[in-house]
């Protein structure tokens, strides 16, 4: 197929270079030079000086960049994707955004006859290299069988879950339970260590059972090594969850536990540690929870 | 000589506004979206303006009252925005609850063109509005105190200048955060005490006196008991302020538990269709998530 690729970062560039792997046709446009430099050179690529042109000559336009008004101006900016599109054309966004930005981008392309797939990645850095991503749809179920060959390539699953905004609602269902589940993990930890008991023996014992989950396994695992390292950035958590809870302010929603964990990761960043990973989260519970011992502080806590 | 003001944003805060400076001898050019939302104002002799430019080219000091921050964004530096038609020397006071950091973009565009711009939000609702009795609190340049203390005299009585642009803002939203969790406090002690079969008015009496009595308690405190839930402030309101709040919070990367809890109740508050009613309805939000309802109890409005 010939595929239009924008947004070559972390994620995208592993993406696109799967594509191109699998004997697809790239047409590519970045902001930076540096971006294009891993695809230069190769036959099956060809580089454009603006959306509109590679728009023009692609069947499917994949967008992977950071938040929703960078998909907007990609797509409805001066020399856009819409600009260019032929009617027909799938535009499919890969980046992780409001679901309801989502489906406003959908109606717009659609008076264009442009098709449109929310289809945000769970996976991270290494699912995206290792062509491992889940990916979530939302859309028409023609635009889906027409991009799954696509999805097959970069990821190992893709599923259309709904309409048009499904599979950011989808997404962010994700980064509710991911988020929760960190620091629910984070919790009982610092809660068995707190307690003088060995976490470790805790999190062999509790994997048999109801408490079991990917999270307990993986995550619980690199609490107990100590690796910070990501993994999942905090600060990407962060930013899903503020979309989670901007939806819920929206919708009227109550998510206590979404909330709290929000909070939680708020202060992940605030102390700095927003590159490391989301477990980071057990570190700000063991700095909240840490018994001060200075003169100065006992003194404020008896006035 | 008075200066001459420009006004944009003639709602339910922004209309008795632009009266009191009327009445009070200002000469007043407006702009309105809507043309039909200016008519009680240009009947007390405000002059109409084509657009926030056209308002901005034609007066020394220019006030807003909108209600979100693309609006005043828009308004300020969108196409044929004041910040066309400012003059050096100019000034934009803005009474709109918008984010901090829009408040200080704005400003620092107007600095290029050397003109003012103040964030000065407001507290006290419709009444302080029609009443003249805001709470202002403003952020911009000390300088500028001189300027603003008339025409702040004629809208309010109680006017702190917070700090350097923003601070308004930031003021305003610990306004927000503080007030509306202590409400929700208010309608947590009401439950406990109904739930227990104990007079709520009487424990409210009990703690006025002490280390628990506050206006909160009073006002908010006083409509929980009688189940008055007519607003006071209209609840939305307040929703709609803890979404810039926690999106700050966010953006700082500041832990606020408490507001995030409460945030939630608000989410609820709205989804049941009491965002005209008095944030106090908080009461209502606990009471259908214990299942509870209250029998032989009539809230005298909804």
């Amino acid at each position: 197929m010939e595929v239009g690729f924008i947004g070559l970062g972390l994620m995208g560039r592993p993406m696109a270079l799967n594509l191109e792997r699998a004997g697809h046709s790239l047409h590519l446009w970045a902001r930076r030079a540096a971006s294009l430099q891993p695809f230069e050179g190769r036959d099956s690529v060809k580089i454009y000086a603006d959306p509109a042109q590679l728009a023009a000559q692609a069947d499917v336009v994949v967008t992977m960049v950071a938040d929703a008004p960078d998909v907007e101006a990609l797509c409805f900016g001066a020399q856009g994707i819409a600009a260019g599109a032929r009617p027909g054309t799938v535009v499919v966004d890969m980046s992780t955004i409001a679901p309801d930005a989502a489906r406003m981008i959908g109606r717009r392309l659609a008076q264009q006859g442009i098709d449109f797939l929310d289809a945000p990645v769970s996976g991270g850095e290494v699912g995206a290299i290792n062509a491992a991503l889940t990916i979530m749809v939302g859309g028409s179920s023609a635009a889906f069988e027409r991009v799954l060959p696509l999805f097959n390539v970069m990821g190992k699953a893709a599923t259309l879950i709904g309409d048009s905004g499904a599979g950011q609602v989808a997404k962010a269902c994700n980064q509710i339970l991911t988020g929760v589940g960190v620091l629910a993990v984070a919790e009982a930890f610092n809660f068995a260590q707190r307690s003088g008991v060995d976490a470790a023996r805790v999190r062999e014992a509790l994997l048999g059972g109801f408490a079991y989950s990917k999270i307990l396994e993986n995550h619980g695992q690199r609490m107990l090594d100590r690796n910070f390292e990501p993994g999942f950035k905090a600060w990407m958590h962060q930013k899903d969850l503020r979309i989670v809870m901007d939806e819920a302010h929206r919708l009227g929603l109550m998510l206590p536990a979404a909330a709290a964990t929000a909070q939680v990761f708020n202060a992940v960043v605030g102390s700095g540690m927003g590159e490391k990973d989301s477990i980071a989260a057990l570190r700000v519970l063991e700095k909240l929870g840490k018994a001060e011992t200075s003169r100065e502080t006992s003194r404020e806590i008896s006035s | 000589m008075k200066p001459a003001l420009g006004f944009i944003g003639l709602g339910t805060m922004g209309r008795p506004m632009a009266q009191h400076l009327l009445r009070a001898g200002y000469e007043v050019t407006v702009w309105a979206r809507r043309r039909e939302s200016a008519a009680p104002v240009l009947e007390l002799g405000a002059q109409w303006a084509d657009s926030p430019r056209a308002v901005a080219q034609g007066v020394d000091t220019l006030l807003t009252n909108l209600t979100a921050s693309v609006d005043v964004e828009q308004i300020a530096l969108g196409a044929d925005g004041a910040l066309q038609g400012l003059r050096p020397g100019s000034l934009h006071v803005d009474f709109s609850t918008i984010a901090p950091d829009t408040a200080r973009r704005i400003a620092q565009a107007y600095a290029a063109k050397q003109a003012d711009f103040v964030d000065a939000p407001v507290s006290g609702g419709g009444g302080g509005a029609q009443n003249a009795t805001l709470s202002i609190m403003w952020g911009g340049k000390s300088a500028l105190a001189g300027r603003l203390q008339p025409l702040f005299a004629c809208l309010g009585k109680t006017v702190v200048h917070v700090g350097a642009v923003g601070a308004g803002q930031v003021a305003k939203l610990c306004n927000q955060s503080a007030m509306v969790a202590t409400i929700e406090a208010c309608a947590e002690a009401a439950r406990l005490a109904a739930a227990s079969g104990v007079d709520f008015a009487k424990v409210c009496t009990a703690l006025q006196a002490g280390s628990a009595g506050s206006r909160v308690l009073d006002v908010f405190g006083a409509r929980m008991q009688r189940r008055d839930f007519a607003a006071g402030v209209a609840a939305r309101l307040h929703h709609k302020d803890y979404a810039i709040l926690m999106d700050e919070a966010a953006a700082l990367g500041a832990y606020h538990p408490v507001s995030a809890a409460v945030w939630q109740q608000l989410n609820r508050l709205m989804a049941s269709g009491w965002g005209g009613c008095d944030t106090s309805v908080l009461l209502r939000v606990l009471e259908n998530l214990s299942g509870c309802s209250e029998p032989g109890v009539e809230s005298r409005s909804i």
